[in-house]
Parts: structure tokens; sequence; C-alpha cells
């Protein structure tokens, strides 16, 4: 005990808990697709609007809406904010804008999860949306230096100046690229740098590709989507899956990732998600909040740990940060692999997913770089995305958060509520963690309330 | 005591511009060729320092080469831009009427760069260049151009550049020059001799047509092999090749702020990267400290530029 410590002050209260109460999303669509027309700020507010006819919040003032998109226009900066106000929430309902790539919807949970724990707020709903078919195109970073200056030079000669400057092609637009600023290697030739690294096969790749189209599927087909999703712009299931697909159709796919490497190549259009348009969002509150409403909470946010890697350098592929984050997170609570029923890593690519468990599984890994004594664990398939993931479902960037936490909390709810039915107490819990471009990942712990 | 120390010092004004110093470059292989057949290298090295003191970076210009080459947008002078800013005090001294190689068609071999300490915006540097090592090479003769830059009051030389230049087809004459090289004078660099393996790469360049008149704008060093085919065909290149200092310097920025502020940044200049081009480059920690640098061509596997960054204590 801390008995050397000023004891004037006082113990900081172990913060309440903070619950999924629901969530709501859109199917997505493939880019150029259905939504081809729709923004971002679009589909946020049918995701958002189809979360309060869900849950009755027509009017209601929720205590903050945090949501984010990755490829964003620059009038977007309220993003959240308008979505709120063309929703039928009580325009009263604040709201900010998150932003970690791929981390984005999975973040506003968790730090929307930590304020209602702190007390500073009792509902809040956390959101993404991304579309790449409404792409923000910018113009080149010369003309809008020589479109800046002109508007800033105050003499006819200095205008001159600024326009002899401009060349033909700085007449191009910029657009979005998935490329990594500092490596310039998309985030599918990074990827193919680690699947490399750990000799992951392209038969394994295209397994976890079937299974999570089979069990997307299965899932739909079983209505558990039912009361998780509404439809938007006649679209009434996620448009990328494929459950007719077969490991001999996966097998046929050309590869698309890692050509220039001296390994076979092995990621294909069908064991990588593909752009996407969507958006999700997640209904949290206190206990307290949940019982007026007349809302049962699905599940707790319990604890939630960041990483990153130094992927600029080489010493880890770029998706590689959840794979130190999750052991950290679970020696704060004293858990290991084997204490979750249920895993959810996103499906950035197939190879993303089989890395992730390669370097868990390895002894020499756990021990020099996670610090361990030896392998850091094995997560069997049958715990493994059990409702399928981004492969299938697409992976619209910011909305992919919202998708897990909402699918995972529903999840660990029926789970729970089956196993007490059978007389069996113990708690079920839920590991989350997404990768981010920037070497970034975000994992996260929930429990069955 | 250095023979530099006794040379003759000549202080120009300011830094002379790279353009007008190739015109007298071209008169004086004209010269050369005339006086000396232009197969033998007659003379010695000019026993002389050039220096400019007082030297002012512009703001505007510093934040140019930042975003051409991808460096911090930060105060923070990085060891590139101080080459540009110096060296071409040092193609002053090489266009001197006594200087004995010729300026136009010398090949950059190698350049090794020892920053002490980082020099920053507002900082009056002084510049000091001379040319050492005059030494036999296989293909020809090469030299050592010596460039120090001191900065504010303290007058410690806070970087000091070393950039080793081929003049191909020049036999070195016994000139009885004080400054000749040591024994292993006209060894091929390592990464000519050793078989270059390419490692996994961990970023990629597009560089598109117009790079080396990019760098050529931001750098002053217009020297028509970088700025279009049909210049660069003259001197033997099917297209317009990268500047060596662009590619090495873009290595430096892909290590980022991991080099620290004291190091060494040495590269070997393997092969011209011919533009346009897809080049494959590795910035990986060595084994000892530091990073490996490698540049190569994304296809072929062809180094363009080895070398590496080590921290300085």
């Amino acid at each position: 005990m801390a008995s050397t410590r000023d004891t004037s002050t006082p113990a900081p209260a172990a913060p309440r808990a903070a619950y999924v109460l629901g969530g709501n999303r859109i199917p997505f669509a493939r880019a150029g697709g259905r939504y081809a027309q729709a923004s971002n700020q679009d589909m946020l507010t049918a995701a958002l609007d189809g979360l309060v006819a869900r849950y009755g919040l027509q009017g209601e003032r929720i205590g903050e809406v945090a949501a984010g998109a990755v490829l964003k226009h620059s009038r977007d900066f309220n993003l959240a904010r308008e979505a709120v106000l063309g929703s039928a929430l009580s325009p009263t309902t604040p709201a900010y804008d998150v932003q970690q790539a791929c981390a984005t919807g999975l973040e506003t949970v968790v730090s929307l999860s930590n304020k209602i724990r702190l007390g500073q707020l009792e509902s809040a709903v956390a959101g993404g949306v991304d579309t790449t078919s409404d792409a923000p195109i910018a113009v080149s970073d010369r003309l809008r230096r020589v479109l800046l200056d002109l508007s800033h030079a105050k003499t006819p000669q200095q205008r001159l100046k600024a326009i002899a400057r401009l060349r033909p092609k700085d007449l191009a637009p910029a657009t979005p690229r998935t490329s990594e600023p500092r490596t310039h290697l998309s985030m599918g030739e990074h990827q193919a740098l680690t699947t490399a690294q750990w000799g992951i096969s392209r038969e394994a790749q295209d397994e976890v590709a079937l299974r999570s189209h089979q069990r997307l599927a299965a899932a739909w087909d079983s209505g558990f989507f039912d009361d998780l999703v509404t439809p938007y712009r006649g679209l009434t299931r996620d448009a990328n899956l494929r459950p007719d697909t077969s490991m001999e159709k996966l097998a046929k796919l050309k590869p698309t990732f890692g050509l220039s490497l001296d390994t076979p190549a092995t990621m294909t259009a069908g064991n990588s998600t593909p752009l996407t348009d969507g958006a999700s969002t997640v209904l949290l509150g206190s206990a307290e909040w949940a019982a007026e409403h007349d809302l049962t909470p699905l599940a707790a946010v319990v604890d939630a740990e960041a990483g990153a890697v130094d992927f600029v350098h080489g010493v880890d592929g770029l998706l590689m940060a959840p794979v130190f984050a999750v052991p950290r997170l679970l020696a704060r609570h004293g858990l290991t692999l084997e204490d979750f029923q249920y895993v959810e890593i996103h499906e950035a690519f197939a190879s993303t997913v089989l890395t992730t468990l390669a370097a868990w599984e390895s002894e020499e890994f756990g021990r020099e770089r996670l610090g361990l004594d030896g392998a850091f664990g094995k997560v069997d398939v049958d715990r493994l995305n059990v409702h399928g993931s981004s492969l299938a479902a697409g992976h619209p960037f910011a909305a992919t958060g919202g998708r897990i936490v909402a699918t995972v909390a529903k999840e660990l709810h029926r789970r729970r509520a089956a196993q007490v039915a059978a007389g069996d107490d113990a708690p079920v819990r839920a590991l989350v963690s997404i990768c981010a471009a920037g070497g970034l990942g975000l994992t996260a712990i929930l429990e069955a309330a | 005591m250095s023979p530099v120390a006794e040379a003759r010092e000549v202080v120009l004004p300011a830094v002379p511009g790279l353009g007008g110093l190739y015109a007298r470059g071209a008169a004086g292989a004209a010269r050369l060729a005339v006086d000396g057949g232009g197969k033998r290298v007659s003379r010695p090295l000019p026993d002389v320092v050039y220096a400019v003191r007082d030297l002012h970076v512009d703001a505007a210009h510093l934040t140019a080469y930042q975003r051409l080459l991808g460096e911090p947008g930060t105060d923070a002078l990085p060891a590139g831009y101080v080459h540009v800013l110096a060296f071409p005090v040092a193609t002053a001294l090489m266009v001197r009427d006594d200087f004995p190689l010729p300026l136009l068609g010398m090949v950059h071999l190698a350049n090794r760069v020892e920053q002490r300490r980082r020099l920053t915006l507002g900082e009056a540097l002084a510049v000091r260049a001379h040319a050492e090592a005059m030494r036999p090479h296989p293909r020809g003769t090469q030299v050592d151009l010596v460039v120090e830059v001191t900065g504010g009051a303290g007058g410690d030389v806070a970087w000091r550049g070393v950039s080793t230049y081929l003049a191909p087809g020049l036999r070195l004459a016994d000139t009885g020059d004080a400054r000749a090289g040591d024994a292993d004078a006209g060894a091929a660099p390592a990464s000519e001799r050793t078989p270059f393996t390419p490692p996994q790469p961990t970023g990629s360049w597009r560089l598109d047509a117009d790079t080396g008149r990019r760098y050529g704008a931001v750098s002053g060093d217009r020297n028509p092999i970088h700025l279009s085919a049909l210049t660069a065909r003259p001197f033997g290149f099917p297209r317009a090749i990268a500047h060596g200092m662009y590619t090495a310097s873009r290595l430096l920025a892909d290590v980022g702020p991991a080099r620290g502020a004291a190091f060494v940044w040495s590269v070997d200049f393997v092969k011209p990267v011919l533009l346009p081009a897809t080049v494959a480059v590795s910035t990986r920690p060595a084994d000892g400290g530091g990073y490996d640098l490698a540049a190569w061509h994304a296809r072929t596997g062809k180094p363009h530029v080895l070398g590496s960054v080590t921290p300085l204590p």
C-alpha cells in the first residue's frame, strides 16, 4: 500500500461502468455502388436516424455524439455536429469529430465510454462513416500554393508572378491515396511485406476470406443483423457479401499485392478488403440512463489500449500494432487470451489476421519482442470473428469500429443470457483488435452485462 | 599543422550562383582540352581555401527544400540543405583557372557529411571549402571537395562535408602534389566490389520526369544532365538523371528524426537514377546502431545509392 503518500489526497473512486446499449448501421456498399451519390454526412445521418428510431430517442438530448471519417472533405470540419443537426436528435445535443484512421470508430466508443465512466456523460453516441465514392478531390499542392499566394498578392506584379509559376500538370487534381505518406507504399504493399515475413500461404488467406463470407451470410440469414442495420438507398444487405464464394473461386483470383517481392504473391482482391461506403453508430450509456430509458445494457466497455509500431524503418509491419497493444491490455487486467470467449480481429486483409495470430503463437516473438516467457497465446477459429468481418462486410474505414462493437455487444449479451440460464455466472468477455494506417492499432475489452 | 591552415584564403562576397559557375566550367573544360589534351592531369590542386562569411538562410528557400525532400518544416537545417547552401563555394574553387580537373563531366562518386550539431534558421553561417586528396581511380582521377560550415558565434565546425568527384578518363601524372591521396587511393568504393542483394524495402519513391528540374530549382544545380532527356543526351545519358544528392537527402529524410542531432551521413552513388523511375528504398536500423541506407531499381534490383547514417557520440 502507498502508506508514504499524502493521505489528504483522496484515492479516486473506481469509475462506474459504461455500457453499449445498442447500435445501428446502414448496409455497407461497394465503392461506386448504391451509395455512389451519398456523402459522408448523408450516410452518417441515415445511420444515426436509424439508431434514434430503433431506441426511441426522437427529440432526446444525448450527452455527446462523437464520430469521424478517414477521407473527409475540409468543409466537413463539424461532420458529427452536422449529422446531429440533420437527425431527429435534439439540436441541443453536442458533438465532436474524431480521426484515427481505421481505428476512428473504436476510438469514439473508447473516449465516450471513458466520459461516461467519469460521470461527465450519461449517454453518448459513437459513430463513423466513410465513402470512397464521394472522396474529396483537392487541387495539386502547387496550384493550391499559387492560388493562396494570389489571394495574398497586393500588386498586379505579384499576381502575375504567382500565376507565372503555374505549369499545366499543376492543374491535375490530387485524389486521396491509401499509400503511407512516409513510405509511399500502399497499405496492401506494406501488408504484403508482413505476409512474406511470416510466410503466410495463399490458401490460409483464402480460408479466412471464405469463412468471413460464410459466417456473415449465416448471420444475415439467421436475422442477427435485423436489429443492428437499417436499409438505405435500396440496399438491405452488405453488398460485398458473396455467400456462394468458394475456395475454387477465390483461388482463381490473380494476386494484386506483393508482385515485386522475391516470394510468391499471395494477396488478392478476394482476401483483401474492398473499398467500401457505409456508416455505423453505437449507443452508449450509464446503467442509470439505460434504466430511465428502458434500455438493456448489452456489454460494458472495460478498457482499451492503443499501440503503434515503427514501420517506417521496417522494424515491424504496418498493421502489427495490435500485436503489441493486446498483451499490454490483458496484462493490466491479469487476463490471457484463454479468458476471452470471443475475439474480433479486424480483417483489413486476411493475412493481417493470420500474421497477428502467428506473432502471438510464436515462442521467439513472445520472448524477444513481447518480453514474455514464451508465446502469447492462441485464438481458435471458433472464437474468432464468429459473425464474419471486414472481408465479407466491406470496410468503410471509420465505420468498421462501430460495426464490430455493436456486433460484439449483441453477441456477448446473447451468450451471457444463455450461460446464466444454464446456471453459469462466469463473465463473458470479448477482445476487439483493429489495425490502422500510420502503424497504429487500437484494442479493447468488452464484457457482457 | 595541416596544409589547409597554410593555404591562401579567398573570401567571396557571397555564395556564387551555380549557373554562372557551370558556364565558366564549360570554358575551363575547353581550356584544359587545349593545354593538356584532356588526357593527363598536369597540375597539383591549388593551395587555396574559398570562404564565405555571414551567410543567412532564407526561410522561404528552406521551406521549399523541406517540402521537396519530405523533411519536417521546422527551423532545423537538414544536413542535405546545408550542402545545397554551401557546396557552390567549392564549385567556385573548381572553376579556377589553376584547378587541374574540368568541372563539366565530373561524376559525383560519394558523399560523406559529418553533422556535429544541428544548425538552425537565424544563425549566421560561415563556409570554407578546399580540395584535397587528388588520387587515381580505375576510371580516371578522383578528388575530394571539403566544405566546412560554422554557425553562430561559437566558431566550431558544425557541419563538414566531403564530396568525392571523379574526372573520368584523366590520368594522374606525377605532379608532386603534397595533397595526393594515400596508398588505398584508387580502390573502388565497397559498393562496387561486393554484389548488392536488395533487402526487403521499407518504402518506395515514384520519381517523375521533372524530379531533376524541381531539385534543380531548389538547389540551384541546373546541370543539363538533370533537366531533360534532350539536354542529358550529349553527356551520354539516354534520359535525365536524378541528382545524387537528391536521392541521398531523401534517404536521410526517410530516416527522419531518428537520425538524431549529430551523425555521419555517408553515401556511395553506384548507378544513376534515369528519370522517370520507381525506386525501392530501405532505411533499416543497422546492426551497430544508426541506419543502413539503400535505394535500388525496383525491378532489376540494381543499386542506385548505398550508405549509412551513424550517430555521433
